[in-house]
This record gives structure tokens, C-alpha cells and sequence, in this order.
């Protein structure tokens, strides 16, 4: 007979292959449906290529992968302690918000003034999600409500500082803060992409090592497993709460100030394009591995820049939008296939069953029938 | 609409049985593996219509798995279920429940702030269209009469003692129209009291002409209620046996294959300094109730004191005072004379106090992390483990390879999560891992529930070996003859005061079980004064 049987643990590798494997499908049949349709699946498809295969488009990739996989890693680093930041897009508009304040009202070299301003994001950030923290760790304040409701606060209060006291008055109709005077530097190599490309692929670095080297990864991950435990343990779990969720809304508050110096250099309350939407999904979809984050960050990136040259093509909104969400569930079915495997069943061949002998020894006469036993009809009770 | 059908008709008292040695279930030659590992090898059953069929076998032998299969939990990789003498397969555990197999497990499947009604009638098929608040508990109450187990309906499962929530539990299954019962490990959990009650329940069952499969360690009360016995080893099975044929020595015999080696008693070589100081401690239980009043009690290096007591007298409450998980309103708790009232779990770690919590899955472990990350739990702070914060995985790995082996646990390896050991192999997890942390005081509460007889004399063994190292230790369980037979001294808990403390010489369990029932003794009689 053939089943499918569950694995004891998942293979990260495995996982990575069946991911690929789910694109290439998600795309195959995404094709077909178009064809049918009436549509030139394979002009769209090589022009979506082209788009993400050139330079500029492989840039603008990078521009917009900064932001949704900082976001990503906010979101995954609260799943590490089953916390659920919804607030990361309010995070980032903080943290870009107290980035622009330092970066308008203060002046000095720009190496400084850019350590600054990315100091103050994170900070601010922090700053954002600290309230929520403290009502989750000291008065069991669902999180998830609470940092909802911060992303519209703060939405009013970029909205008012940018269309108010900070509004670039020079400019007619422009509801934007005046233009920072620092900028990132260009990374070496790209004509587009901001230096502060390689902030999320620091930070997965750096939080990677925490959890697979250090006590207080350790403590992070037992106090999300099992809170009692974790007390039990000597762990002061709702430090760890305060911690973790202040260096998650720190994360993203820093993509907001990357975002403001590097790409947009204007507060405004559209800066964010969903970021934090995106990076909730990749977070979902990477299921805690941190190369798979990465990873499907990108591809979400690339397709988003795909995206836009599909709709120039003529390809609606909604069909561009249904190809993403077909990815999406390809990823989603593969994350869970990777944890099965298929198998023929029968009995294992002999030199894989327990030694019977070894097993059964000094059972006495009992011991002797259950092996003649086996494989038969149990053993008559007289 | 209204539904006119009047509830539960076919939840009859008595289910049709024609013959009462009739056939009902058979099992063979079922084949099981997780991965490569092989839990069970051509395992089989047969259950009768109207018995009670006791399954026994040592931790990880497979009782749990086989029981999985027959109940739609698992499939097997190869054998076949008879029912009836019908071959069946069963791809849900819905599909077993609706052809009349149900099962009550080891850790039980309640939605804590609901009702007991509501609890009942969770997932039940034949539901009303319509439904009250009224109807609900009134059929509950009808139900409970039917099988005489009766809970309070409107009372919240949180609310409930264990026992009474395993009949929830029970009820719950049997409304479902089982007409087998299996019922993973019941007494592990029960008080004696409890467990009487239990069993005259599941003797009216099968009088009933269901059939129960009864799992359990204890083989004293097995061969009490059982009508037969089936022994599984390594996945395979040993011999299906009446119990009137059999004694607890042949049963053990049978499990593990070799004799039972009984060690001789082990007397303490003598006490040294005072390790844990509790002074008149009052504290509040789960509920907010005073739980433990006034208690006072010292364990001195050397020495095991015993707390006898029965449930739910404070005893959990006196372990979680002494650990730090639990904070007393009055009174002072020192370990090695450093008062730690008021501190945290951690800092009674730092002192070197070990504890094997009565509720070991809820708090002793993490389910979902490996073996490796539940090894380290407690010495993950160590320098052997960790240093300046960064954890030596090296040494991790070598550590929990050391505690396997020690614990005798039974495991794939040691990367899995830890929630695939079967419930024994937990059990003896924690408590090893307990002992090696415990470099002062031990506290254990019933370190030997849910593990085979083998298993338990290690761990009993272990216990002893940590007093002899000079450790202090704090045992509870409702099991006098081992209190008796491993502590130096007993204390009796009673409504949250300790009172009588007996050397263990001394001891007289008439004495004893008058304490634990409420009795005072007057004067001497074998009490001696609070040391
Ligand atoms: N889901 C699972 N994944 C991997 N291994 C498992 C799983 N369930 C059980 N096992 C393994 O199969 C073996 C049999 O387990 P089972 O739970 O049936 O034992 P048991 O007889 O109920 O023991 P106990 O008395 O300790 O409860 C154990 O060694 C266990 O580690
Ligand atoms: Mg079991």
C-alpha cells in the first residue's frame, strides 16, 4: 500500500527544493489558465523574465525586497515567542517619522547624521510597540489587537506632521515633509539600490546566530514553547515578552528610516506600499527558518516588480493579483508536503525489525510463543 | 425547525449482546512505524463483548499506539481491525467514534472555560437543531444518572478536580454511542478514592455489555478489575492471560522478561545540616483559596521527608512554595539558610533545587522543542553548558545523550520533539533530569507515576542515591507504601496544615491514615515534636 506518513522532523533543504518546485508549478499552471483565456501566456511570461532579469529591474527588486524582508524578520522574531506583531507597518511609519525629525531638524556631518537617524528609527520603532509590550507581558493584553490599533495612530500622526508643521511649503499639492538633506550612499556595483540593502541580510545573520548560539535565543524559544515551562525553568518570560517585541518593532522601525534616506527622502503617509502586509506573509511562509525568509522575500519582491510590467502589458490587476496569490499557496502546499513522505507500507524487511531474540530474552516459555506468535492471531487464552 | 426526536435513544442503557463472550474487536498483526522506528511489530487484540481487558506493558512498549490505531488515530502500516468480525479501516478518529470505539486518553481533550454540558455535547453528531441552555444540561444531567457519573453540568471543566473531569471525559465518550471503552493510563491522576469510584463505573459498563480496555502501570489494581489481560513488549505481543490465573510477580515478570530484583531497604546514614526551612507558610491556591496554612517543615541534607496526604490537600501548593513557583502571603521559605521568600523560580534553580512537578507535560516540559532543548532546561546556565551566554552545543548534545542513556529513555534520537515519547518516557525524562539538577533539594511529586515497574524501582533508586550524595529531598505521593518505603520521615497534609511527623521507623499506618482523614492524634502516640 502507498501513504503518505508524517516525518519527525523537517528537512530544511527538502523544504527549499519543494518550494522552487511549487513556483515552477504555480507559474506552469498560472500559463495554461492564460492561454486558455485568450491571453499570450508565454509573451507575458518572457517579458516578466526580462523585467526581473535586468539590471534595473533586479534593482529595483533589491529596493523594494529592503523593506518587506526587515519587516519579515520583525514579524518572525515575534512568532519565535508566539507574538504576533499586526503593528510592524506602524512600527516602520514611526520609525521613519523619528528618522525625518533628526534628519530636518538637526545638522552635522552625514556619516553621523545618517548613524543617527537609522538610532533613531530603531528607536522609535521600539518606542511604538513598547506600550503593547508592556500591557501583553504585565497584564495579558492580547498583542495582537493592541498593535493593530497602534498602525492607525500612527498613520494620523505621520498624516499630521507631513501635511502640517513639516510640510514642504515650497511645493504646491505635495502632502510630503520637506526633502531630508542626508542620503544613503549608493551600494558599490548598482546604480539604484541604497546601501541599506544589506541591513536585512545583517540582521538575519545576526538573529540567526542568536537562536541557534545563545542562552537568550534559547530562552526566547522555551518561553514560546511552553510559558510555565519556561518560568519553571528560572526564565523571566515577561522580560523576554518586553524584549523580544521591542527589538521586533526596532527592526521596524529601522526599515522605515532606511526607507526615508535611502528611497523616498520625504515623510509622507504613503510611504509604505503594505511593507508590513508583505512581511507578515513571508514571515507566515517561512515558518521560522530563516534562509527560507530570505528567500521568499525575494521571489515576493521580484514578483511585485513583475507585477507592474504585467499590468503595463495589459494583464488586469486582479489576474496579476490571483498569479500572486497561486504562488503563494504553491509555497504554502510545499511547506506542508516537505513534511510528508510517501511510502510503501508493509512490514519493514527483518534486519530492520526489532532483533526478536534480544527482545524477547529470558521471557521464558511466554516469550518463545509471542514469537510464534507474531504475525498470527493472538495468542488463545485457554 | 424543531426537532422532534427525543433525545438520546440511541444512547440505551443496555447495547445489544447477544452472547457475552461474543468477539468484538480483533486486532492483528498490526505493524507501526514512526519514521524508521517501529513502534509496533505485528501487535494484535482481542476484546470481548461485556469484559474488562487490561493492556500492560512497559513504558514505550506501544499500549498508547495500538490504542491510537484501533480508535482511527493512527493508521497502521499493515494489519487488520475486525469489528463484528467485519474487516474495517478507519481513516478519522469520527469514523472510529461512529462505529462505537471511543477513548478517554492519557492528557485530556477539554475546552477548560466551558461548562461540563457544554463540554458533552461538543462535537456530538446527533445535535439538536435547536438548542438551549436549558436542554443542554438537562440532558447532561440525564446522561449522568443513566451511567452514574455525576458532575456538576453548569460547572466550568476548569473548576473540576481531575477526577471529575475525567468523568467528563468518560461521558463524553459514551454519548457518542461507544461501546468500547479504552481508557489510557485513568488512575495515573486519581486519588485511591478516585480510582475506586472509577472502577466500580467501568464494572457497571461492562456489566452493561460494553467492553473497556483498561491501560495502567499498577498492577495491583489491574488484576483487580480485569477480566483478562493482554501483555505487549517492544510492540509485539507477550500473551493475552485471565486475570484470576495471574499475580502482580507473574505480570512483571511477563513485561520485562526478567525478574523483578527488589532492592533491600536503604536507611538514611544519618542527616546533616537543615536544607529547605519552611516557617509557618500560608498561601493561595489556582483558585484563590487559602491552600496551604501555616505549614512549617524542615528537610535536612540526608534525609528524604516524605508528605502523605490525600489530592488536593495542598501538597502541589507546598512543592510550588518550595521552588519558588508559588509565592507564599505569610511566612518565610530559606534554602541552606538563605531566605528566598518572595524570589523567583530561577534563583531556587541557582541554589540547586530540582523539582519534578506533578503536572510534568504542562510544566515540565516543551512539547514542541527536541529532547536536546528539554535536556538542557535546567543546566542550560552552567558552565559546562554555556558560557558568557553562548551555548556550547558540543557539550549540549554530549549532555542529553548522558541523561538518555541514564534515564533509560526510549527515543528515535534525541532531534525530535520531545511530544513523540511515549508518556512513561517523559515521565522519566523529567524525573532524571530533576535528580541531576538538584544539587540541594529535591522535590518530587510522585516521581513515579505513569512509569512500568521497572522504571519506577530506578527512579526510586535515584531518589535514594541523591540522599545518600547529601541532598535534601521532599517527596510527595499519595502512594503510602512507597512513602513508607523510601522516606526517612512523613509528614501528613490536611486541609493545607502538616500535621504528625513520624520517623519512618516509627511510622504506623493506621496513624497515618487517620492524619490524612482529618483525624488529630493527642500527645505521644508515635507523633514527635516539628524538628
Ligand atoms: N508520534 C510519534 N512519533 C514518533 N514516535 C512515537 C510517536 N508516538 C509514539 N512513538 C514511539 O513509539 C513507542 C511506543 O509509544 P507508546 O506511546 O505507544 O508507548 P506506551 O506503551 O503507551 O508507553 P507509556 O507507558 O510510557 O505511555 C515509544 O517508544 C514512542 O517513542
Ligand atoms: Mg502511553
Amino acid at each position: 500500500m502507498i501513504r503518505l506518513q508524517r516525518r519527525l522532523r523537517v528537512d530544511r533543504r527538502r523544504s527549499i527544493t519543494l518550494r522552487l518546485a511549487g513556483v515552477v508549478i504555480s507559474l506552469l499552471v498560472a500559463g495554461v489558465v492564460l492561454q486558455i483565456s485568450g491571453s499570450p501566456a508565454l509573451m507575458l511570461g518572457r517579458r516578466a523574465v526580462e523585467t526581473m532579469t535586468t539590471p534595473y529591474g533586479m534593482e529595483q527588486g533589491l529596493v523594494l525586497a529592503t523593506p518587506i524582508l526587515l519587516t519579515a524578520l520583525a514579524v518572525a522574531l515575534g512568532f519565535r515567542m508566539r507574538l504576533w506583531n499586526i503593528g510592524v507597518d506602524g512600527q516602520l511609519y514611526i520609525g521613519a517619522l523619528a528618522a525625518t525629525g533628526i534628519g530636518l531638524n538637526v545638522n552635522g556631518p552625514t556619516w553621523l547624521m545618517l548613524t543617527l537617524m537609522m538610532v533613531a528609527g530603531a528607536a522609535g520603532g521600539a518606542f511604538w510597540i513598547l506600550g503593547p509590550a508592556l500591557a501583553r507581558a504585565y497584564g495579558r493584553v492580547n498583542e495582537i489587537i493592541t498593535t493593530l490599533l497602534m498602525n492607525f495612530v500612527a498613520l494620523q500622526v505621520v498624516n499630521w506632521l507631513s501635511l502640517g508643521p513639516w510640510r514642504d511649503s515650497t511645493i504646491p499639492d505635495l502632502s510630503a515633509t520637506r526633502r531630508i538633506p542626508y542620503e544613503l550612499p549608493i551600494l558599490p556595483g548598482t546604480n539604484t539600490v541604497p546601501i541599506g540593502v544589506i541591513a536585512p541580510f545583517l540582521i538575519a545573520a545576526v538573529v540567526f546566530f542568536i537562536f541557534r548560539f545563545t542562552t537568550w535565543g534559547y530562552e526566547v524559544d522555551i518561553s514560546g514553547g511552553n510559558a510555565r515551562a519556561a518560568e519553571y525553568a528560572g526564565i523571566d518570560v515577561r522580560r523576554r515578552i518586553v524584549s523580544v517585541m521591542c527589538i521586533s518593532g526596532a527592526i521596524a522601525g529601522a526599515s522605515g528610516a532606511i526607507l526615508v534616506a535611502g528611497t523616498t527622502h520625504r515623510l509622507s503617509s504613503t510611504i509604505s506600499n503594505q511593507y508590513g502586509f508583505s512581511g507578515f506573509i513571508v514571515a507566515a511562509l517561512a515558518a521560522g527558518a530563516i534562509v527560507v525568509l530570505i528567500l521568499v522575500g525575494l521571489l515576493v519582491a521580484g514578483l511585485l516588480v513583475a507585477a507592474i510590467t504585467l499590468q503595463t502589458l495589459g494583464l488586469s490587476v486582479d489576474a496579476v493579483l490571483a498569479l500572486y496569490g497561486l504562488i503563494l499557496i504553491g509555497n504554502v502546499v510545499a511547506e506542508v508536503a516537505a513534511r510528508y513522505r510517501v511510502v510503501r507500507t508493509t512490514k519493514p524487511p527483518p534486519e530492520l525489525q526489532f532483533a526478536p531474540a534480544e527482545a524477547l530474552a529470558g521471557a521464558g516459555p511466554q516469550g518463545l510463543s509471542a514469537l510464534t506468535a507474531a504475525g498470527s492471531p493472538p495468542e488463545s487464552t485457554d | 425547525m424543531y426537532d422532534p426526536q427525543p433525545p438520546d435513544v440511541q444512547n440505551d442503557q443496555t447495547v445489544a449482546c447477544a452472547d457475552a463472550r461474543a468477539t468484538v474487536v480483533e486486532m492483528a498483526d498490526i505493524w507501526k512505524a514512526f519514521d524508521d522506528f517501529q513502534a509496533l511489530s505485528g501487535a494484535s487484540l482481542e476484546l470481548q463483548a461485556g469484559e474488562i481487558h487490561a493492556l500492560l506493558g512497559e513504558n514505550g512498549a506501544g499500549k498508547t499506539t495500538l490504542s491510537n490505531v484501533l480508535t482511527g488515530i493512527y493508521r497502521p502500516d499493515v494489519g487488520t481491525i475486525r469489528l463484528d468480525g467485519e474487516q474495517r479501516r478507519f481513516h478519522s478518529p469520527a469514523q472510529a467514534i461512529a462505529a462505537g470505539l471511543g477513548m478517554v486518553h492519557q492528557h485530556f481533550r477539554l475546552v477548560e472555560p466551558l461548562t461540563v454540558a457544554e463540554n458533552i455535547h461538543l462535537g456530538r453528531p446527533e445535535l439538536p437543531r435547536r438548542l438551549s441552555r436549558r436542554r443542554l444540561i438537562s440532558e447532561t444531567a440525564q446522561a449522568m444518572e443513566q451511567y452514574g457519573l455525576t458532575v456538576n453540568p453548569t460547572a466550568r471543566i476548569w473548576q473540576l478536580s481531575i477526577g471529575e473531569q475525567q468523568r467528563v471525559e468518560i461521558l463524553r465518550v459514551l454519548l457518542r454511542g461507544a461501546r468500547v471503552l479504552i481508557l489510557d493510563e485513568p488512575t495515573a491522576v486519581l486519588t485511591p478514592s478516585e480510582a475506586t469510584e472509577l472502577f466500580a463505573v467501568l464494572r457497571r459498563l461492562a456489566a452493561s455489555g460494553r467492553t473497556i480496555v483498561f491501560i495502567s502501570h499498577k498492577l495491583h489494581e489491574v488484576l483487580a478489575v480485569s477480566d483478562r489481560v493482554t501483555i505487549l513488549r517492544r510492540g509485539m505481543n507477550v500473551a493475552t492471560r485471565p486475570a484470576a490465573k495471574m499475580t502482580p510477580e507473574k505480570l512483571a515478570k511477563l513485561m520485562t522478561g526478567t525478574e523483578r530484583v527488589m532492592e533491600a531497604p536503604r536507611p538514611s546514614k544519618g542527616r546533616g545540616k537543615p536544607v529547605l526551612e519552611l516557617r509557618n507558610v500560608s498561601a493561595r491556591g489556582d483558585r484563590g483559596l487559602v491552600s496551604v496554612r501555616e505549614a512549617s517543615c524542615t528537610v535536612h541534607e540526608g534525609e528524604i521527608v516524605g508528605v502523605a496526604g490525600v489530592s488536593g490537600n495542598g501538597q502541589r501548593e507546598l512543592t510550588e512554595i518550595a521552588t519558588g513557583l508559588r509565592h507564599p502571603f505569610e511566612g518565610t521559605v530559606a534554602i541552606d539558610g538563605q531566605d528566598l521568600t518572595a524570589r523567583l523560580p530561577g534563583d531556587f534553580v541557582s541554589a540547586g533545587v530540582g523539582h519534578v512537578p506533578e503536572d510534568r507535560i504542562g510544566s515540565a516540559i516543551v512539547p514542541s522543542a527536541t529532547v536536546v532543548d528539554n535536556a538542557v532546561l535546567r543546566a542550560f546556565r552552567t558552565g559546562e553548558l554555556s558560557r558568557a551566554g553562548v551555548m556550547r552545543r558540543g557539550a549540549v548534545r554530549v549532555f542529553t545523550d548522558r541523561l538518555v542513556t541514564a534515564a533509560d529513555v526510549q527515543l528515535p534520537d534525541i532531534d525530535v520533539p520531545i511530544a513523540n515519547l511515549s508518556g512513561g518516557n517523559q515521565q522519566r525524562f523529567v524525573a532524571r533530569r530533576e535528580a541531576w539538577a538538584a544539587d540541594r533539594l529535591l522535590v518530587a511529586a510522585h516521581p513515579t507515576r505513569g512509569l512500568d515497574v521497572r522504571a519506577a524501582d530506578q527512579v526510586r533508586e535515584v531518589v535514594l542515591d541523591r540522599r545518600d550524595a547529601g541532598c535534601a529531598v521532599l517527596l510527595v505521593s499519595d502512594d503510602l507504601d512507597e512513602l513508607l518505603a523510601v522516606s526517612d520521615r512523613i509528614v501528613v497534609m490536611y486541609e493545607g496544615r502538616i500535621k504528625g511527623d513520624f520517623t519512618a521507623a516509627k511510622a504506623r499506618r493506621k496513624e497515618i491514615g487517620y492524619l490524612m482523614g482529618g483525624g488529630d492524634l493527642v500527645g505521644g502516640a508515635g507523633a514527635e515534636a516539628p524538628s
